[in-house]
């Protein structure tokens, strides 16, 4: 349909000299415009693999030795609560590694695998499940530590291990980071499926 | 679209019938189970209650006096979490059902805030399972580092019913869990054609 008034003016050659300025000064563009979703989207899956790690490494590193009588370890593999939290948060850290390159990759070069792309939002809902009883589990463990428990006779730990209480606490406060952003991830991707915007 | 005309007394009146989405039937049946599930979850571990006496040892050279102790779900903080996340999930099932129904795909912002809503509870259901298995684990099997002894030995019927609430729960949160990824499913079907 465009080309039909070119047909009908470069026979007349009327307004020949402005014509051909006019159509040469858009060139066949390389550059697209920003497609913040993709965008957003990898900073999101960045967010989630750091905050992972730095879960994982702060509750790895996490021992205190206390001077009872005897002096005690207080290390996180005497949990199996806090055993299933390293390795939930590792896996997850894993896998939003893969989907953070995989993403990287898209919005490199655009439109190469979108198919692929489309699957991530899977891994995603099932890191957050992951995530969110692993988070809980090492949670209730804390608490019942810091707290204590009168009715089932279990003292409370954290007067005495200070330190190692206080790295689980920041544990478990950047792994429940890691899941907000993971639902933050979710809701982007079902907010640009909405829409139709082809990612 | 679907149009059929039909003559009456003379008068051709034609009738537009949309072809709009119809109920998503996987979507209710879910939900329905959603419902189901975790009222029966929060149920059993809410009527669970377990009167023993336990034998204490107050001074070596006297017999040991028998103390009355029970097991209640409210004496644990992360039995209280689960017994509340599984009664709001149970609402916003039934809620959600409502709403779904009524909605049937028309307004777009709704459903994505339904499926955001979804996500939500899955995630807080996945930690009450969390939470509780933790606590419950602890309760089986005690902890030695910590001298936190084993209470199932005693409360033999209290640990067997949070077993199985937990469990029941469990499938709750898978029920939730596929009701994201059909959501998801949909969208994209919805989208590619």
């Amino acid at each position: 349909m465009a080309s039909e008034p070119e047909k009908v003016v470069s026979p007349v050659e009327a307004p020949v000299a402005e014509r051909p300025p006019e159509k040469a000064a858009p060139p066949p563009s390389t550059t697209q415009p920003t497609d913040y979703f993709a965008v957003a989207d990898v900073v999101l899956r960045l967010l989630v693999f750091a905050s992972a790690l730095v879960s994982v490494v702060v509750m790895s590193t996490s021992k205190e030795t206390e001077m009872l009588p005897n002096p005690r370890l207080a290390k996180f593999t005497q949990s199996p609560a806090l055993i299933y939290f390293v390795a939930a948060l590792s896996v997850a850290g894993f896998f939003s590694l893969i989907t953070t390159l995989g993403s990287l990759y898209s919005l490199i070069k655009p439109g190469c695998c979108a198919k692929i792309i489309s699957h991530f939002i899977i891994i995603d809902v099932l890191l957050l499940g992951i995530v969110a009883s692993a988070t809980g589990a090492a949670g209730s463990v804390t608490y019942v530590g810091l707290k204590g428990n009168t009715y089932v006779g279990w003292r409370k730990v954290c007067t005495l291990y200070g330190k190692f209480c206080r790295y689980l606490g920041a544990s478990i406060g950047v792994s429940l980071f890691a899941s907000v952003m993971l639902v933050l991830l979710v809701l982007l991707s079902v907010y640009s499926l909405s829409k139709k915007i082809p990612k | 679209m679907e149009t059929e005309s039909y003559t009456n007394g003379g008068v051709a009146k034609e009738i537009g019938v949309a072809n709009t989405q119809t109920i998503r039937w996987n979507d209710f049946v879910l939900r329905f189970l959603a419902f189901v599930v975790t009222l029966v979850a929060a149920i059993v571990l809410g009527v669970g209650k377990q009167n023993e006496l336990v034998p204490v040892q107050l001074v070596p050279t006297l017999p040991p006096i028998n103390v009355p102790a029970s097991a209640k779900w409210s004496h644990m903080s992360a039995f209280v979490y689960f017994v509340i996340v599984n009664a709001i999930a149970c609402a916003y099932a039934v809620i959600s059902l409502v709403i779904s129904l009524a909605n049937r795909g028309k307004a777009k912002g709704l459903s994505i805030t339904i499926i955001l809503m979804d996500l939500i509870m899955m995630a807080l259901l996945y930690s009450s399972v969390g939470a509780s298995a933790a606590v419950g684990l602890i309760g089986y099997k005690g902890n030695t580092h910590v001298r936190w002894n084993k209470v199932c030995d005693v409360f033999g019927k209290f640990c067997r019913q949070a077993v199985a609430a937990i469990a029941i729960s469990l499938v709750g949160s898978i029920l939730f869990l596929l009701l994201v990824l059909f959501a998801m499913l949909n969208l994209h079907k919805n989208r590619c054609h």
